[in-house]
């Protein structure tokens, strides 16, 4: 995800690529093969001896995103921290206990958040065009692991988990966004090709009183990249949210959409985008990403990806982990 | 117009429904309905399949130029399953796997080819490792007509981001080497043309979004049609019906209206052109 960043950084017109930081000083020559031009650096401190940063970008592993960020902060610069956001709750808490006191900007990478059509779907539902929102079942499967995985990916202790931490979570930040606080969480979890979790199902309540299901694995065929699909139903009808468009059935005219079936594309919604890094994962929503971290820097207003919202998305993390290690609810602190 | 079919594996595309996924992969899996659906891109007037390769649309492929007079344009690597191997087997793992699929030609060639890279492939250079294993998986089609060479978006994106024209330029140096000719396909072609610049000129034909509605038109609309303007005669237009918003006869009137080169149809597009229009009449010449 770096690589990702670090070209987007130098091609968005609002922001300078300034510095890579790797212990892997033998990176240089393959960074600058792909045209980023700036200087590695083994250590933030030797970075921040050459230059000065208004932001850093956290894409280590997750284990290590604390330290980073403890180290970063020794001058205030604005945080943008991969997702997941840390491997324990406890970890997260942490990160944006410094990010706060810090008085900094912070973001998490919750890069489906910004894709146009789920923008759209937050609208419509923040608009009350539903009515009063009552439940909702929701997915997200990728075909990935069909057998003995290696890696730190495949390692809870430095990824935080397996589906549900680094796959499913993208959706957990969404519903969060959507819904608010989290407030109970029941799950069940498998491991059934690698040492971390393949698989899992959760019932989630949040705060408002919503309640839904979701289904997660990455060990289904059909879907090289994570296929992922929420409905809402609501007192006034139902919101599909896809990939590309959002289907909403409504029981009567509401919010500007008519009764009966409305369909909101991709197409139809604002391209505010300049360059699409990568099209067929996460397409332009990366470089809105960026976009939305600039602004919230330049505005010195916390986006709505901060970290406080990521520590949400943490919490539903855990209490998956909690509920299906122990059997149990688990209710949010 | 040339219009163009354009063929992944299924398991790469996005769809409506997980039950439109599932449906749709278990159906394209097979060779035989590849073959159908090449048959009826055929009788809407496509004469070229622009593809990337996996198992299944190898071998469609190869019966269907036994039976059919297409050209097809290959788009290399087939870069989620090099993710995939990456992630499960290492680079080396990965890059043995492409290898081990070559013929024992194939294999020579691609050794003296690599030797004269060694140096920049062990510094992990972007530029000589994406070539590596394009040039693997491109040995890989033997018995294939192939007459366009792309690099897969993933990689192609990322190269211009950094400003690397010298991926695409050695792409159609070693193109021209087999006697065909390169091309690019991209959802930024107004960098495509701003990293390249003259060299612009080496590839004949520059897939890139094109539809009434902007849709994945970056930088935009306007700056994408302002290029599309200068020199129509070299852009294939990609995403014509805006993720299936734009009828395809209305979408192809629209890159008719700019005077692109050709059109690409995706499977839903087609499909829904054969069974809309009926045979042979659902598609403006």
């Amino acid at each position: 995800m770096g690589m990702v960043h670090g070209h987007l950084l130098q091609i968005h017109p609002e922001t300078e690529l300034v510095a890579f930081v790797d212990r892997d000083t033998g990176l240089a020559a393959h960074l600058a093969s792909q045209g980023l031009r700036a200087k590695l650096y083994p250590s933030l401190e030797a970075a921040y001896g050459e230059t000065a940063p208004d932001a850093l970008f956290v894409c280590t592993p997750t284990h290590t995103h604390l330290a980073v960020v403890r180290a970063a902060l020794v001058r205030p610069v604005h945080l943008f921290v991969e997702k997941p956001v840390a491997t324990t709750l406890a970890d997260a808490e942490a990160i944006l206990d410094l990010a706060t006191q810090a008085g900094v900007m912070h973001a998490a990478g919750y890069v489906y958040g910004h894709l146009p059509v789920v923008a759209a779907a937050r609208e419509v539902l923040a608009a009350g065009v539903l009515g009063e929102v009552l439940r909702f079942t929701a997915h997200a499967y990728v075909s990935e692991v069909f057998g003995e995985k290696r890696g730190w990916f495949f390692q809870k202790e430095l990824a935080g988990g397996g589906v549900v931490a680094n796959m499913a979570s993208h959706l957990l930040f969404i519903l969060g966004w959507f819904f608010g606080p989290i407030r109970r969480v029941v799950a069940s979890t498998r491991s059934h090709a690698s040492a971390v979790e393949d698989s899992a199902q959760v019932l989630l309540t949040f705060t408002n009183g919503v309640t839904g299901l979701l289904d997660t694995s990455w060990s289904v065929p059909g879907t090289q990249m994570l296929d992922y699909g929420l409905t809402v139903d609501g007192r006034g009808g139902t919101l599909v949210l896809g990939r590309d468009r959002i289907l909403l059935h409504l029981l009567s005219a509401a919010g500007g959409y008519e009764a009966g079936w409305n369909e909101i594309h991709a197409s139809s919604l604002p391209a505010d985008a300049a360059f699409d890094v990568s099209p067929h994962i996460g397409g332009e929503a990366f470089y809105r990403q960026l976009t939305t971290f600039v602004r919230a820097c330049q505005t010195r207003t916390q986006p709505f990806s901060s970290l406080t919202e990521a520590l949400n998305t943490q919490r539903m993390i855990d209490g998956i982990y909690t509920s299906a290690a122990s059997g149990q609810p688990v209710d949010a602190a | 117009m040339n219009l163009v079919l354009e063929l992944r594996p299924p398991e790469s595309r996005f769809y409506g429904s997980w039950r439109e996924r599932l449906e749709t992969v278990a159906k394209l899996r097979r060779p035989d309905e590849v073959h159908a659906l090449c048959e009826q891109a055929y009788i809407l007037g496509v004469r070229t399949i622009v593809a990337v390769l996996d198992d299944t649309i190898r071998e469609a492929l190869l019966t269907f130029q036994r039976w059919r007079d297409v050209a097809v344009w290959a788009v290399v690597p087939n870069m989620f399953a090099f993710i995939r191997d990456l992630t499960d087997l290492g680079m080396v793992g990965a890059a043995r796997s492409r290898f081990l699929r070559l013929t024992p030609a194939a294999m020579t060639r691609t050794t003296l080819g690599a030797l004269g890279a060694l140096g920049a492939i062990r510094r992990r250079d972007f530029v000589a490792g994406a070539l590596l294993v394009a040039d693997m998986e491109m040995a890989a089609l033997r018995g294939l007509r192939v007459t366009r060479l792309f690099l897969h978006p993933q990689l192609t994106e990322i190269a211009l981001a950094g400003g690397l024209p010298t991926l695409f330029t050695e792409l159609a140096t070693r193109a021209a080497r087999q006697g065909i000719d390169a091309g690019i396909v991209t959802h930024n072609p107004v960098r495509a043309a701003t990293v390249l610049g003259a060299d612009l000129a080496r590839f004949p034909a520059v897939i890139a979004p094109c539809n009434p509605l902007g849709y994945k038109m970056f930088p935009g609309r306007d700056a994408c049609e302002a290029l599309f303007r200068s020199d129509p005669g070299r852009f294939f237009a990609d995403e014509v019906t805006a993720g299936g918003s734009v009828a395809v006869e209305k979408a192809l009137g629209h890159v008719q209206g700019l005077g692109l080169a050709g059109a690409v149809l995706d499977v839903r597009a087609v499909e829904r052109a054969y069974q809309v229009g009926g045979v042979g009449t659902a598609i403006p010449a």
